[in-house]
């Protein structure tokens, strides 16, 4: 039997779509009654606020407003790229972010499908509560305890030297940096990642592993046949969407962990944002490189977005 | 029960092995917060805590159980969370549910605007403009207001609906004279305690930890929610760097602090954290089967 | 069906009245504030400084001199922090001080957290308080909604005709006013001013020595670099606190800026005080000079390395925390130390404060002295006051003695009484609060001065933080007489100017930042110091260095 599971709407019929699109819409009018308020929220909230952006293309000054500070082009882009620390930025942020992906992203997946295998409810129950709490933390503690663990009197290092290796300086080293960084993020958020994933496996067919099962396939293909297909669209989607955090490196957390030695690997758009003293009244400075980062990141998700369509017929948009 | 093959045992034991490591590794930092936050501040700063307690004192909790203002922070964040997490859920669901829809005409389109705003937004400036005109400031749905549909979870949300969600079942009660509004109500809804349950958590967790919102659009401290109630604490001792201040107090509030800090995430989020056994029922296999049978 | 036919339309009309309203009310860009005339572009010479273009022969309503300051009351709108004290508009200070002058301020309290972007937010809406006070405001800041926009108004004519204490202090120390002024030789701000005469402030941070060590040790107090180093040596080989271990730590730092900016003097270097860290005058001259490039910089940076390699300082400089630098010093390990005040920051009695030290080339300065212009904008008016002439009247009492009293003392007979020999203490209501507040606690209930940087002055009369200690004035005694000749205040620089410095200047002394950390702990060799003038001089040193001197001579102007 072949394994995976067709999407259900491949197996809709296809011919109510080619029905015209007057007909389509007065058919489901109650769905666009239910997308009035939605679309509402979006203009205002959302679109409303948009004009601001401007603000990356002009010298935003309070007294003028928005609308009436002067048109400066792409000053702000320029002053940004010309800075000599633009390319460690890029490198370090887009560092960041690729690592975490690749690192980060698998692990709540292959937590979940773990989960998800074990029988007795009660060893399932206490993983699930237990590796979701660390995401509770706050930023400032993990740090601390990052620092507390891998201090040169730390509990790592004191086991290095039982084994006769050299202490290493955790935190201060430049390559260890993004090491640290993705790998005590995958600790704090893995739990809490996995929950969807569990969400979407809670909705697969359990008579599907009936019918494997009777057919005599073992655990391993019934998960690789049956579950990880079974949710493959929430794993693309979830893959497009972190794709689009990727220049989201957080400020507290490496504001936290850096300092002047791991500068070369620890520092990143955000911390020299505020490093520069750029907030507060700089808008425009800001606005200018949160917009770059914007474009920058949406041009990947278009790419990525347009592979997953290809792939797997799931899309963002 | 059906009986495993010994491959199939096998393989069971090994993640039940595997999660047990990932059990330890998690737990671990975990009991140390816990023993952080009772211990003497003093032995945490010489990193003489390393699992169980030293020192044994409640001075952490004392501390910020006897700030009046926790209480209304409490109070404050209880009701953003629930009016919040209420507002969240409706929108959300409204906006997913029939752009999950194949035959919804246009839903590419919208799509794509409200995906859009997940990239590009004005800014801080326009945001508190809007606010401020809109007669939100220093009010609840400042907090409330804006974030109410979240594009993340909305798109999570639709996947889940598209993939989980068979199309027949609702061609089948449309067939029967059902509304989508009503597809929605009586097939959708039952169909998807689990995402629900998911969207429930994420929302409400948001809800719980937030405070730039706050931090930005209220004034009131009675308005106060929990988070920013609790950084206050943290640095309400923090000294001027050119002109410090006496004595004694800076040694205290250095010891304070150390434990402060645990004692803060603990209080902070015991509340939030239980919500997730409640939820986690609906987590379990083949609620599916029983809806479709019904 | 019809049901539901009228709950549709009634939905959508309901949803189109949302949106119309929604949509006047947004408008097209927000209108700032009342927008009083002056389109905010930067005069030329000191303008007459009035919002309401109020005649200044005669204001209405107002008494020149003495209390209460204006006889009809009136209300004005202030901004502050909040933390720690909340609400300004019911504590003792202020309440004592409203009684005084008739005028009710209306405080609006902004947490502390946000209070750098809100006050931002606060001035974008248009919709600003009549004064902030205690904001942060940079000078930046000051070019930027004063000279540019016209938002904070220009104070040089209202200091003179209604500030007579602030003016006298103007006069008493033309540093103040040099660093004051904006580019366009207007003053927007009230400052917060060290008393020149008050050198333990002004040196902040200082060197201790451990005093039971040097007498354990029979060595004198070190005062030269060389010297300096043989008792750290001897502190590191030695076990002196009894424990059995070699586990001293000769001298205990955190991040390398206040070793480097301590000793720097010994080198000759730092010559204008601390408030340019990276540019001081040639010696003997008046041409600027690039600190860190400075041949002599290298020397320090290799002393300094040297006391690294050789374990003489704590190797975790960079990443120890300030809470368990505390927990060392009450093991007794420190065989010296940076700190405000070791007694009260450590609990460790046996400090003695350093002396300067003299460095191989003869010099003895002790560089790290700030400028009695501590904080130049503590206090700005807008142009939205209505009354600026009372506002700068009722800011003007704290630069003199009775209002310094009264912000940091209190009111006699309750937060405070005069002893016998004149000197004056808090009372029990504050060193030992019957409800159990700590010190600084109950400090916070009946005066705001600890919420951030205030527009006062500071003295030791009146001032009781750790720098007003008999030991740190014992400590800054040893080390007045080799104060910098003259301590530069922080200058302005013009838009332009300060949109290099912001950018490629900070880059610059970013750079500068790492590489003397990499110097100082030999993760770059000093082979490489040719490699990194020269990359300092590709990044735009040349630029930096005109761009400082057009601001120094700007600041020599400023009479």
């Amino acid at each position: 039997m072949k394994g995976s599971i067709m999407p259900a709407e491949a197996t809709a019929p296809v011919k109510k779509l080619r029905t015209r699109p007057f007909k389509l819409m007065k058919r489901n009018w109650d769905l666009y009654l239910l997308m009035v308020p939605v679309m509402l929220y979006f203009v205002i909230f959302e679109y409303a606020p948009m004009y601001g952006v401007q603000i990356a293309f002009k010298d935003f000054m309070a007294r003028f407003g928005i609308g009436g500070s002067p048109w400066v082009g792409f000053k702000h882009f320029e002053r940004f790229f010309d800075s000599y620390y633009f390319e460690r930025l890029m490198l370090n942020t887009l560092g960041i972010g690729v690592y975490e992906l690749l690192v980060g992203f698998p692990i709540p997946i292959l937590l979940a499908l773990m989960i998800n295998e074990v029988r007795s409810s009660k060893f399932k129950r206490t993983v699930q509560t237990v590796t979701y709490a660390p995401h509770f933390l706050s930023t400032v503690v993990v740090v601390g305890m990052l620092f507390l663990f891998l201090s040169n009197t730390g509990i790592v290092n004191q086991l290095l030297r039982l084994f006769g290796i050299e202490p290493i300086s955790f935190m201060t080293e430049p390559g260890w940096f993004k090491t640290l960084y993705v790998f005590s993020g995958v600790w704090q958020q893995m739990g809490w990642s996995s929950i969807v994933y569990l969400a979407a496996l809670a909705a697969v067919d359990p008579q599907l592993h009936e019918a494997a099962r009777v057919d005599g396939a073992s655990r391993l293909r019934r998960i690789w046949h049956i579950n990880l297909p079974g949710i493959m669209p929430t794993i693309v989607i979830l893959l497009i969407l972190n794709v689009g955090r990727i220049l989201s490196v957080g400020f507290e957390k490496v504001f936290l962990m850096q300092n002047e030695l791991n500068m070369q690997t620890s520092d990143v758009i955000s911390t020299y944002v505020y490093r520069t003293g750029i907030m507060g009244a700089q808008y425009s400075y800001s606005a200018a490189i949160g917009l770059f980062n914007s474009v920058v990141v949406f041009v990947m998700l278009v790419l990525v977005n347009w592979i997953a369509r290809k792939v797997n017929e799931t899309s963002l948009w | 029960m059906v009986n495993q093959s010994r491959g199939d045992r096998a393989v069971e034991w090994v993640i039940v092995f595997l999660l047990s490591v990932v059990l330890v590794v998690v737990i671990y930092p975990l009991l140390y917060v816990v023993s952080a936050s009772v211990s003497d501040p003093l032995a945490i700063l010489k990193g003489e805590i390393w699992l169980l307690p030293k020192g044994f004192n409640l001075d952490a909790y004392v501390k910020v159980f006897n700030n009046q203002d926790i209480i209304k922070g409490y109070t404050n964040t209880f009701i953003y969370t629930i009016v919040g997490t209420v507002i969240n859920l409706i929108m959300t669901t409204a906006a997913a549910y029939p752009l999950s829809r194949k035959d919804f005409y246009g839903r590419n389109v919208i799509n794509l605007i409200i995906v859009f705003t997940m990239f590009f937004s004005g800014g801080m400036v326009p945001m508190y403009l809007l606010v401020k005109n809109l007669h939100m400031l220093n009010t609840m749905w400042a907090v409330v207001l804006p974030g109410a549909i979240s594009v993340w979870n909305m798109v999570i949300m639709r996947t889940y609906f598209q993939s989980s969600i068979p199309f027949e079942i609702q061609e089948s009660a449309s067939i029967d004279g059902c509304s989508n509004l009503g597809i929605l109500t009586r097939i959708i809804l039952p169909l998807s305690a689990p995402i629900m349950a998911v969207m429930v958590l994420f929302y409400a967790v948001g809800h719980w930890n937030a405070f730039m919102s706050a931090l930005i659009y209220l004034t009131d401290r009675d308005k106060f929610p929990l988070q920013v109630i609790l950084r206050e604490i943290l640095i309400q001792n923090q000294v001027d760097e050119m002109a410090s201040v006496v004595d004694d107090t800076l040694i205290q509030y250095m010891m304070d602090v150390e434990a402060l800090k645990y004692a803060i995430v603990i209080v902070a989020n015991i509340p939030v954290f239980i919500l997730y056994p409640f939820l986690q029922k609906y987590f379990v296999k083949g609620v599916m089967i029983g809806a479709l049978k019904g | 069906m019809k049901a539901r036919k009228l709950s549709t339309f009634l939905i959508l009309c309901l949803s189109a009245i949302i949106l119309f309203t929604a949509c006047s009310k947004e408008g097209a860009a927000p209108s700032p504030g009342n927008g009083s005339g002056s389109a905010g572009q930067s005069n030329e010479q000191g303008s007459s400084g009035n919002a309401g273009a109020e005649n200044t022969a005669e204001v209405p309503n107002l008494n020149l001199d003495g209390f209460p300051i204006v006889n009809e009351p009136i209300q004005l709108k202030f901004l502050a922090p909040a933390t720690p004290t909340p609400d300004w508009n019911d504590v003792l200070v202020f309440n004592e001080y409203e009684k005084m002058t008739n005028m009710d301020i209306q405080w609006e309290m902004v947490t502390s957290d946000a209070l750098d972007e809100k006050k931002n937010l606060i001035i974008s809406s248009g919709d600003y308080p009549d004064a902030f006070h205690s904001a942060g405001f940079t000078v930046a800041d000051l070019i930027n909604y004063g000279q540019m926009q016209g938002i904070f108004i220009p104070l040089n004519d209202l200091i003179d005709k209604y500030a007579p204490n602030f003016k006298k202090l103007l006069e008493e120390d033309p540093d103040l006013k040099r660093g004051l002024t904006m580019p366009d030789g207007n003053i927007y701000s009230f400052p917060r001013v060290f008393d020149p005469n008050f050198p333990s402030v002004l040196s902040g941070w200082k060197l201790w020595l451990n005093n039971d060590f040097l007498t354990s040790l029979k060595m004198e107090e070190p005062d030269t670099l060389d010297e300096l180093y043989a008792y750290l040596k001897a502190v590191k080989t030695t076990d002196l606190n009894g424990d059995g271990q070699l586990n001293e730590i000769p001298l205990s730092i955190s991040g390398d800026y206040r070793i480097l900016i301590i000793l720097r003097g010994a080198y000759g270097l730092g010559n204008k005080g601390v408030m340019h860290y990276y540019v001081d005058t040639q010696p003997n001259s008046d041409e600027l000079r690039f600190i860190p490039t400075d041949p002599r910089s290298k020397e320090l940076l290799q002393y300094v390395n040297k006391l690294y390699t050789e374990g003489l300082i704590n190797q975790d400089l960079y990443t120890v925390k300030s809470e368990e630098t505390f927990a060392r010093a009450t093991e007794g390990l420190f065989g010296a130390a940076i700190v405000t005040n070791p007694r009260t920051s450590y609990n460790q009695e046996n400090f003695i404060g350093a002396p300067v030290m003299q460095g191989p080339y003869g010099d003895r300065i002790y560089s790290d002295v700030k400028s009695s212009l501590a904080n130049p904008a503590t206090f700005v008016i807008t142009d939205r006051n209505p009354n600026p002439e009372a506002t700068v009247r009722w800011i003007d009492y704290f630069y003199g003695e009775e209002g310094m009293k009264l912000f940091f003392m209190g009111v006699e007979g309750v937060t405070y009484e005069e002893k016998p020999d004149g000197t004056l203490a808090y009372t029990d209501l504050i060193e030992n609060d019957p409800n159990g507040l700590t010190r600084n606690n109950a400090i916070s209930k009946y005066m705001t001065w600890r919420n951030g940087a205030y527009p006062s002055v500071v003295n030791d009369k009146y001032f009781n933080g750790s720098e007003a200690q008999p030991d740190s004035i014992e400590a800054a005694k040893k080390l007045a007489p080799y104060f910098p000749d003259e301590v530069w205040a922080p200058f302005s620089f013009t838009v332009e100017e300060n949109e290099f410095m912001s950018t490629t200047g900070a880059d610059i002394q970013n750079y500068v930042e790492e590489m003397e950390a990499q110097f100082i702990t030999g993760q770059a060799s000093f082979d490489q110091w040719d490699n990194y003038v020269s990359t300092l001089e590709k990044m735009g040193l040349k630029q930096y260095m005109e761009i400082y001197k057009a601001a120094y001579d700007r600041y020599k102007q400023n009479q």
